[in-house]
């Protein structure tokens, strides 16, 4: 099939409004070109034969196009230090206020999830080593919950392909893995044991619950495949597992559908997240 | 031999539940308001409670908690709670019932003409909304009934509104219509034109 | 001239059509189709003048005003035209309490846009 034409500025604004009412994935202006590459992609894929044939496919999800168009859009690797600026944001910002607020030597409590092969909970240990100066003062603990728990022996093994480890400086790499092959590494033994690994579902308020209350929680790009109920329940359990003033996290494309009322929008220098509220429910 | 009993001896009875989160609902602190209120979720009997809780309660969180779990029961009695929400004076309760509508499209709908044809303009508009959700040509079948008969230019651009989306070409002849009836109206000129440019661009793809 | 127009609004038409007036007359012009997405395009970027929908799926036009004058200085300053279709007085009361400037209700010409947001920016029209 000959390449479809580009799209217009019309069919793009579109999409990208159909995109954050289905995901509350959010697409700046300068991020047009990447939209339109993947667009076409699946207009080519799916053998539309125009953008208004395909936004017919797209809207009835036929084949389940919706979730096919948002994983055009995710990452589908993860890997170390993805999003840093959150992670910035973390040590710059976050962890201050927490520590300004609570008593000190409480611990504080970072959680990741989902972690999927740990690549996110193992990152933010090695920046809190890297940047964060107090980070031998305080007690932190980080936790890493995945529903897969396939995904979550993997990251209990802490072994680590290239690709996994490309944004990290050799200097980084030979710090915090020991190589075990020309192609995988291995988280040291003392970073392994930092970070804590446990079955959740966030749809699941029991077994949400029971992992009891965060100062961070870092949960990204995975809200956007859930449909509208779904985040409500999701929403409802993360606010549960915070601390009144504890801070979460989202992709950097995400704008939290049902944020409001339940959280408050911060912006800080490196990042927005939400805040719940120091008082209420 | 021994009464065998299939249910522990203290489980509460379902309705001693229900009652006992519907009072906590009425009279708690907000967080007891909130939980009971997620705890409703479990209780198909509950969406009248929680409907009737909506009317007093004026915590945004306790209410979108309410909301949730009428959506999780997604009954008939959970659209009948909701609707007469959407008359409120208070904004953010009438688009916390719209919202909670849209989650529940299919046991809606049966209701939207209905809606579509309430005495109340502000009904028909923020219903028009929620026809975005319905297939193309059901969608564009109920909006073209609102084009042909609302007398109210803001109900008129709604419906544009959700038409220019996902109208079919059925659509075309009501537009027009539409159009001569508001020639002297600059949004809805503007509008029509728009929305019947994009539905015209169906013709020309398979 | 550089003055910065943010439009929220749920609807996509009226959005075009008021980026239309808006674009024509000079002004550089952004959109958000609800209160929360308004909210947080604000944090990022500062507008110098804001056009407010109330009916608003996510969060409301109020509700966004009420959060809007909580915000640190300067954004919590940032002019509000309220454009609704209630008209009442106690709707425009409403809107003035939760912290909107100005009250227009629709539906709105281009033309009498351009006249109110020329005022509020202080452009001569």
């Amino acid at each position: 099939m000959d390449d479809p034409p580009p799209v217009t500025t019309d069919e793009f604004r579109r999409l990208c409004e159909f995109l954050y009412r289905r995901t509350g994935m959010v697409f700046k202006e300068d991020k047009r070109y990447y939209v339109e590459r993947r667009i076409r992609e699946r207009i080519r894929a799916t053998g539309s034969t125009s953008f208004t044939s395909y936004f017919a496919r797209l809207r009835s999800d036929f084949r389940g196009e919706a979730e096919k168009l948002v994983n055009a859009f995710t990452v589908n690797e993860t890997f170390f230090y993805r999003e840093d600026h959150q992670l910035r944001c973390l040590t710059t910002d976050l962890l201050a206020k927490r520590i300004a607020a609570k008593p000190r030597g409480d611990p504080l409590l970072i959680w990741s999830v989902p972690c999927a092969t740990g690549e996110e909970p193992y990152s933010i240990a090695i920046w809190l080593l890297e940047h964060w100066p107090e980070v031998d003062a305080y007690d932190v603990e980080i936790v890493g919950s995945d529903i897969d728990t396939q995904v979550l022996e993997v990251a209990r093994e802490g072994i680590f392909g290239k690709r996994a480890l490309i944004r990290l400086s050799p200097e980084l790499i030979a710090k915090y893995f020991v190589p075990i092959d020309e192609n995988s590494w291995r988280i040291i033994p003392e970073l392994r044991q930092s970070v804590r690994f446990s079955s959740a579902n966030l749809m699941d308020t029991a077994e949400m619950r029971a992992h009891g209350r965060f100062d961070v929680i870092f949960c990204r790009n995975v809200l956007i495949y859930f449909d509208e109920s779904s985040r409500r329940i999701a929403a409802e359990n993360l606010y549960e597992n915070l601390v009144p003033g504890g801070y979460i996290c989202l992709g950097h494309t995400e704008s939290m559908s049902r944020i409001s009322p339940l959280f408050e929008v911060c912006r800080f220098s490196d990042a927005i997240v939400y805040q719940r509220p120091l008082e209420g429910p | 031999m021994p009464l065998i009993r299939r249910e522990p001896a203290n489980k509460m009875e379902p309705a001693g539940a229900v009652r006992q989160s519907a009072a906590v609902l009425r009279s708690g602190d907000v967080h007891e308001r909130w939980q009971a209120a997620r705890s409703l979720a479990a209780e198909p009997e509950a969406a009248g409670i929680l409907g009737e809780a909506l009317a007093t309660e004026h915590d945004a969180r306790v209410r979108e908690a309410i909301f949730t779990s009428l959506i999780r029961l997604g009954s008939d009695e959970s659209v009948e709670a909701v609707i007469p929400h959407l008359r409120s004076d208070d904004p953010a309760l009438r688009t916390a019932a719209l919202d909670a509508l849209r989650e529940m499209i299919n046991t809606v709908r049966p209701r939207l003409p209905a809606l579509l044809a309430d005495p109340d303009p502000d009904i028909r508009l923020l219903c028009c909304d929620l026809v975005r959700e319905l297939s193309a040509a059901d969608a564009t079948e109920l909006l073209c009934g609102v084009l042909e008969r609302d007398p109210e230019p803001n109900v008129c651009g709604a419906a544009i509104d959700v038409l220019a989306e996902l109208g079919t070409p059925k659509a075309l002849p009501a537009l027009q219509k539409c159009a001569a009836r508001y020639r002297d109206q600059g949004f809805l000129t503007f509008a029509i034109k728009l929305a019947a440019e994009r539905i015209a661009c169906q013709d020309t793809s398979s | 001239m550089d003055k910065r127009i943010l439009i929220i609004d749920d609807a996509s038409l009226v959005r075009l059509y008021y980026r239309d007036a808006l674009q024509r007359a000079g002004y550089s012009v952004d959109e958000a189709m609800n209160g929360l997405e308004a909210l947080e395009k604000l944090l990022v970027t500062p507008a110098d003048l804001l056009l407010v929908d109330i009916n608003m799926p996510k969060m409301d036009g109020l509700t966004f005003l009420k959060s809007l004058r909580r915000q640190p200085m300067p954004l919590a300053a940032t002019p509000a035209i309220v454009v609704s279709t209630e008209a009442a007085p106690q709707d425009v009361e409403a809107a003035r309490r939760a912290g909107g400037n100005f009250y227009l209700v629709k539906p709105l010409t281009q033309d009498t846009l351009t006249r109110y947001v020329g005022l509020c920016c202080g452009i001569k029209s």
